[in-house]
């Protein structure tokens, strides 16, 4: 009996250490991730990037089809809705113009950004 | 006669005697110290299976050196589009650092340009955005000191070779106004100049040489011979004849034919397990070792067939 109170326990305990390390401590990393698995941060990094190739060479369907990467299934709306949050949070003012150029492109500008948009064509400056 | 040594007497008082060591007088613990560690092995593997493989933490923040290769790469190209639209090297920089994770120590730009290597190996530059892309990648790289078979495949020049049509509007001239003095009548007789025919020369016939013969693995474009024919100047020389020959037959095409590829460019479709000598008939010897179908494994762990990237150059 003092046995088996004591094996009781010692399972109780060693579980509540393996889910401990295991979830917390060493959890799996997940490596060959898809890009529609990247974090939001990377995500938001990723569609700047596009939006500031976008600026340069004005190539929109290039743009539409490397924002389809993301597993995004609007894209407009997608880089409507990711254009205002960087507004609203007040990012990088070069990266909320990139990002409006793109949204302008897809026809998507609104009034709030409207101070932001560029006079310049997309791919026209470089 | 001997005499017997006589036991030593026990002892008579009971407090004179040590306490025996036994399992039976100890103080009884309150728990069992084997149960204990089998409880605790048993719990903590099975803790860790669960927490590892049955449920394990679902990932929401999965950065991009987690990334598989070929979404990697297309993070690449995103960080190359991007220097060409800001021209920012440090922000490209810290954007590269983060594909690498703990891998800190590898050459950040010469993996751009092994990743623009195998792009362009593949059906990526069959668009005008992914050669544009490819372009930039080049750009990025080779601004820093660094080159890849991109710089093969894609020759610089081309992109700046592209006609462009002008069309000029004709502007409207209004007729001059009638003089009333009529203009006196030349006393010189012109002769015209007969007509010049420009005759276009030839790129000069030269021999060529197999320079480079280079293998890679990729499902993508599987057991692939591509060949590319270059001039002095390193600008591909379109409508080479190439020929291919194997044991039952053998197969002559010409490069240029894929124009989204350069005009350097032809390929071959090999059959697994044969061999093939390639050369350029009656311009290169032929290659020394046969080019063998062999089958391969691509990073991802597919299986394809090694596909060869020939380079003929003309002999000095």
């Amino acid at each position: 009996m003092r046995f088996l109170i004591s094996l009781l326990i010692g399972l109780a305990l060693g579980v509540g250490i393996g889910l401990y390390l295991g979830w917390i401590q060493f959890p799996v990393e997940y490596i060959n991730s898809p890009m529609a698995d990247l974090s939001e941060r990377f995500r938001d990094e990723y569609t700047v990037m596009i939006a500031t190739g976008y600026t340069a060479d004005g190539d929109l369907m290039g743009a539409v089809e490397r924002l389809r990467r993301l597993g995004v299934e609007n894209i407009p709306a997608y880089v409507q809705e990711i254009t205002e949050r960087y507004i609203t949070t007040s990012r990088n003012v070069n990266d909320i113009r990139f990002l409006v150029t793109l949204a302008d492109g897809l026809d998507r500008l609104t009034p709030i950004m409207e101070p932001y948009r560029q006079i310049s064509v997309p791919g026209q400056s470089s | 006669m001997s005499r017997r040594r006589s036991p030593p007497p026990p002892p008579t008082i009971p407090e004179e005697m040590p306490p025996p060591r036994s399992r039976y007088n100890r103080p009884r613990r309150p728990f069992s110290v084997w149960g204990l560690v089998i409880g605790l092995i048993v719990g903590i593997s099975g803790g860790l299976t669960y927490a590892w493989t049955i449920s394990p933490i679902v990932e929401y923040s999965t950065e991009p050196w987690q990334l598989r290769p070929e979404d990697r790469a297309h993070y690449m190209v995103a960080i190359a589009l991007a220097f060409a639209g800001d021209s920012d090297l440090d922000r490209a920089v810290q954007r590269l650092l983060t594909l690498q994770g703990q891998n800190v120590s590898a050459d950040i730009f010469q993996q751009v340009a092994d990743s623009a290597c195998r792009l362009a190996s593949t059906g990526y530059v069959d668009s005008n955005s992914g050669l544009t892309a490819i372009r930039r990648m080049m750009t990025f790289y080779q601004l820093q000191g660094r080159t890849g078979c991109a710089d093969t495949l894609l020759p610089v020049g081309e992109a700046e070779s592209t006609p462009r049509v002008v069309i000029d509007a004709p502007t409207p001239t209004l007729p001059p106004p009638a003089t009333k003095t009529p203009t006196p009548v030349s006393e010189v007789e012109f002769t015209p100049t007969p007509a010049r025919i420009i005759v276009p020369t030839s790129v000069p016939q030269r021999a060529f040489v197999l320079a480079n013969v280079s293998t890679f693995c990729d499902a993508s474009i599987s057991g692939v011979i591509e060949v590319f024919v270059q001039n002095f100047g390193g600008v591909g020389v379109p409508g080479m004849p190439v020929r291919v020959r194997w044991d039952e037959g053998e197969s002559t095409f010409y490069t240029g034919l894929k124009p989204e590829r350069g005009p350097a460019y032809a390929d071959f479709q090999m059959e697994e397990g044969k061999g093939y000598i390639i050369d350029m008939p009656g311009r290169s010897d032929p290659s020394s070792q046969q080019l063998v179908a062999a089958t391969c494994n691509t990073e991802t762990g597919q299986q394809a067939i090694v596909s060869y990237r020939a380079v003929f150059l003309p002999s000095s």
